[in-house]
């Protein structure tokens, strides 16, 4: 009696470590898309085009209210998996350099108020960048941003620097580089 | 032995809905299929009704990602282009007027179709080098239970490139 339960408590030990094994390599192969770390020079730079959109507040803001500031302008959605994964890291971007004068624009796209407000009150850090609203996706096309998330990084000048297409890690050193270079002219 | 059979059953099910991947001239492309009723699920949270998901979710849907990870040029592609093969025939991805002309028989809402069309993998795009990437859904038109092989083309400096999954299985 003793032996069979040894033997078949064996077997289930050995059937317990295969499963977390699985587990352990289906996880590995369903393993999240890394962020890049990279921004791409937008080169000749190229003049930014209007952004006119409300916030949270249902105040419109103006883009060319940012002049002599350095804006990145970020499309998202709260479905949009490497958009919402991005957002923490654009969120301690713009924290670390607000008082710098950097500007963020989260342009959440085709998104009703409660779905963005129900993300934005479970982010990590909260989200104090300036939310605005392109809810016909007008402005994401006006920009020539053609899929989520697309990212544009303007100049003192309103001018389109850089840019970025997919979801970035802007915590990453290649991206808080160019952000401090453009503070500083 | 049924909870041994219960355990190997559930192991092979969470096997068979890994991701597949392949790199060429670093580029990397992989594909997972999402399940039907996450299909729906994620379409209904967009504020399509269940009948109106039917057409697209009959279909089998991946999510995928296309990567230029470390290409030293742009690359550039255009969706309709790619293709799944089934038996030497081609099945092309459909385009994003074919499911518009499919969703407004069933008056899908504007703002559903932005976020339809959003979160599929661009039609068309360009990835600059060493750094473009997108995430998106991309629906394979052959009947569930299908295995498939899927070809993704692009373009860098102007010279076409391909690369092919293969096996990729659309579970029921």
């Amino acid at each position: 009696m003793n032996l069979q339960y040894k033997a078949l408590t064996v077997k289930n030990n050995i059937l317990k470590l295969f499963l977390v094994l699985v587990l352990f390599a289906t996880v590995s192969l369903q393993a999240k898309p890394a962020l890049m770390k990279s921004l791409t020079a937008v080169k000749p730079a190229i003049n930014a085009p209007a952004l006119y959109l409300e916030d949270t507040e249902e105040e419109l803001i103006n883009i060319k209210q940012f002049k002599g500031q350095v804006v990145i302008v970020n499309f998202w959605a709260s479905w949009c998996p490497p958009c919402t994964r991005e957002m923490s890291s654009l969120e301690n971007l713009y924290k670390t350099y607000k008082s710098k004068g950097l500007v963020v624009l989260a342009v959440n796209v085709g998104e009703d108020d409660d779905a963005v407000f129900d993300f934005s009150s479970v982010m990590n850090p909260e989200l104090t960048a300036i939310i605005l609203f392109d809810k016909d996706s007008k402005a994401m096309q006006r920009w020539k941003a053609i899929g989520l998330p697309t990212t544009f990084v303007l100049n003192k000048k309103g001018k389109i620097v850089y840019q970025a297409v997919g979801g970035r890690d802007f915590n990453d050193e290649k991206i808080t580089k160019i952000i401090e270079a453009l503070l500083e002219e | 032995m049924q909870k041994i059979q219960r355990l190997l059953l559930l192991s092979f099910l969470l096997f068979s809905a890994s991701a597949q991947e392949l790199t060429k001239d670093n580029v990397n492309f992989t594909i997972r299929q999402i399940p039907t009723p996450a299909v729906k699920a994620f379409y209904i949270g967009r504020g399509f009704s269940v009948a109106q998901t039917k057409p697209y979710a009959d279909t089998c849907v991946y999510t995928t990602t296309l990567r230029n990870d470390k290409a030293d040029e742009d690359i550039h592609y255009i969706r309709k282009n790619w293709y799944a093969s089934v038996d030497k025939t081609r099945h092309h991805i459909q385009t994003n007027e074919y499911w518009k002309k499919q969703f407004d028989k069933s008056e899908v809402t504007p703002s559903s179709w932005i976020a339809f069309r959003l979160s599929q993998m661009p039609e068309e795009q360009i990835y600059a080098a060493n750094g473009g990437w997108n995430q998106g859904i991309l629906s394979v038109n052959v009947p569930h239970g299908t295995t498939f092989d899927l070809t993704i083309i692009w373009d860098k400096k102007g010279i076409e490139n391909e690369l092919t999954i293969q096996g990729i299985n659309c579970e029921k």
